[in-house]
């Protein structure tokens, strides 16, 4: 039976040939996302609900392994640092990221340079950044210590030190993806129309009052994506204590993905670590649904 | 009072300017003194006060490297890695993006939500699972194991969807009209119109396998399968213990740059494709 080409709706087609044809276009998708990623993630919570070590056969053991989280102290520490190190960098990355924006949004000279030279870091690895920046942070002939000293200040033990660890991270982080989240919110920033801050501005608002009642409020949708994505980006973070502290000194750097690593991988408790992945997971499901609910995308009237 | 105002708008010019040149240089900073230390011998780097230019240049940490680790083969193995995932990704996403954009069939709604509800699960998730599933096939540390979890990409198979939405049907309508099949519509027609969705897919693919850190950091255990940053940061960051009791920075920057240099040139060359992808999607890969 051969069916005409149709408009279901808008510009969708039915298709010409067989009813199996869009099977056939998804089945090589479909085969390794079931594979590597739809089976892992409900894997993932199957492994949760049992005590498996590399060797031998899995023993289902219900919700242990999450009980024992709930005692184990490492657990808290690792939940507490992932907190605090996003309470460090989440609203820098943000409010810095809108202001860079702001800035190389306006017509001011060599803003195209700029903008590319200010994205740049982020397309460097993180292994990479952790290794520059452990550089520059070092305790005795570290760059920033040096410019420190230059206005009197320090020298800081950066990441020796149980309480500058942390920020020093965080502080190599903003570096690295500031330019992520100016070029999303540069992106917001050129689809309000300019006519809208024109007119406000010849009735008489201010700069401040056009980016009050005028920029920010329009840039909302963008705000929003910008937030969570931070958010969640922040919340894994793994790569850059691994290289630069490897969670230390003692555990001031310990954050949940760290902690999965080690309960995994270096001592082989694969059920364990399950927990705690998705433990975090659901973490993360939370602040999406707080985020959803304090910071709307859309303003409701 | 306009005169005032005159002088207010030039001082509010320059600071913008000063702002400008600031920000520039706190993130140009860091790459230069990189470059800067990795062409100096070891003696001029452990220095009291810090020279941007080097004293005396040298390519002896280069040549540290590329001697004592498996630098190049790491390297090789992240290219091989990023290229073949890149290639898989946009064939397969573009084919399950054009099927979910253009066709309606029972379970489209249903497969559609399945696939997009796993931007939401973070990838730590399944690195135990996949650490088990390679395990058992015995492929850890096999180019398969660093491959196959990458194609398993949401945001390309989105992007694509996306697209499609996006485009007219009327020549795909026309070419059928002609008698072309399923597949001459999309090979002949719908591909050669998908080409910015399909770099900005492969953009955003290539530098996320070439980034990609945790899974291959698990998946491998020798320079068989290494990539360049899991051999980075075993052999050169600060937990590696870079052999011998004081810290040598010259190799791990000169390995930094090495492993920088390729991705930023390519980050110039590619950046409209690159900015592009991150944009349209807001999400990285």
């Amino acid at each position: 039976m051969k069916v005409l080409p149709q408009r279901a709706h808008g510009h969708r087609l039915v298709g010409g040939g067989s009813p199996f044809t869009p099977y056939l276009f998804l089945l090589p998708y479909l085969v390794v996302f079931v594979l590597f990623r739809f089976g892992p993630v409900v894997g993932g919570f199957l492994t949760s609900l049992t005590a498996w070590s590399i060797v031998g056969a899995p023993k289902y053991v219900g919700l242990e392994n999450y009980r024992a989280l709930v005692h184990d102290p490492l657990f808290y520490t690792s939940v507490e640092n992932t907190f605090y190190f996003l309470l460090l960098t989440a609203p820098t990355l943000i409010v810095l990221g809108l202001a860079f924006a702001l800035l190389l949004n306006r017509p001011i000279a060599g803003r195209g340079v700029a903008r590319v030279l200010v994205f740049a870091p982020y397309a460097m690895m993180s292994a990479v950044v952790g290794i520059l920046w452990t550089w520059i942070l070092d305790s005795n002939f570290g760059l920033l210590n040096y410019y420190l000293a230059k206005v009197h200040l320090g020298p800081i033990p950066w990441l020796s030190s149980q309480i500058a660890a942390m920020p020093a991270i965080a502080l190599t982080t903003v570096w690295w993806t500031i330019g992520y989240n100016m070029v999303i919110f540069l992106a917001g920033l050129q689809d309000i129309p300019p006519q809208l801050e024109e007119s406000a501005r010849i009735d008489g608002a201010g700069a401040w009052q056009v980016l009050r009642h005028i920029t920010i409020p329009l840039l909302r949708p963008t705000t929003f994506v910008v937030v969570m994505l931070t958010i969640i980006n922040t919340f894994q973070v793994f790569d850059q204590v691994y290289v630069m502290t490897g969670g230390g000194p003692g555990t001031a750097t310990l954050t949940l993905v760290q902690y999965l690593f080690f309960q995994a991988f270096q001592t082989f408790k694969l059920g364990y670590g399950s927990a705690i992945a998705y433990v975090t997971f659901a973490l993360l499901l939370l602040m999406a649904w707080l985020q959803q609910r304090l910071l709307p995308s859309e303003v409701s009237a | 009072m306009s005169a005032r105002r005159t002088v207010r708008r030039e001082v509010a010019a320059v600071l913008m300017y000063a702002a400008e040149v600031a920000i520039v240089v706190i993130a140009v900073a860091p790459i230069i003194w990189m470059v800067s230390t990795a062409l100096k011998p070891e003696g001029q780097i452990l220095s009291a006060t810090p020279h941007w230019i080097p004293q005396t240049l040298t390519l002896e940490n280069f040549q540290r490297v590329l001697a004592k680790y498996a630098f190049l083969r790491w390297m090789a193995n992240s290219v091989v890695v990023a290229v073949v995932a890149t290639a898989i990704v946009v064939a397969i996403d573009a084919m399950a993006g054009y099927a979910l954009a253009r066709f309606s069939f029972p379970g489209r709604g249903i497969i559609y939500d399945v696939i997009i509800s796993m931007l939401l699960v973070p990838i730590q998730v399944t690195v135990i699972p996949l650490f088990l599933i390679f395990a058992q096939v015995r492929m850890l540390d096999t180019f398969q194991a660093l491959i196959l979890p990458t194609t398993a990409n949401v945001t390309g198979v989105f992007l694509m969807r996306q697209f499609f939405l996006g485009i007219p049907a009327e020549l795909e309508e026309a070419a059928r009209i002609d008698g072309a099949g399923d597949l001459q519509v999309f090979a002949r027609v719908v591909l050669p119109l998908s080409r910015p969705a399909m770099a900005a897919v492969a953009a955003l693919t290539f530098v996320s396998s070439w980034n990609n850190f945790l899974w291959p950091l698990i998946a491998t255990s020798s320079d068989r399968a290494r990539t360049l940053p899991v051999g980075i940061a075993q052999y050169m960051g600060a937990q590696a213990g870079t052999s011998g009791s004081a810290p040598a920075f010259g190799p791990p920057l000169a390995s930094a740059v090495m492993a920088t240099a390729p991705a930023l040139l390519a980050f110039f060359l590619l950046q409209r494709y690159f900015t592009q992808g991150i944009t349209t999607t807001g999400i990285k890969g």
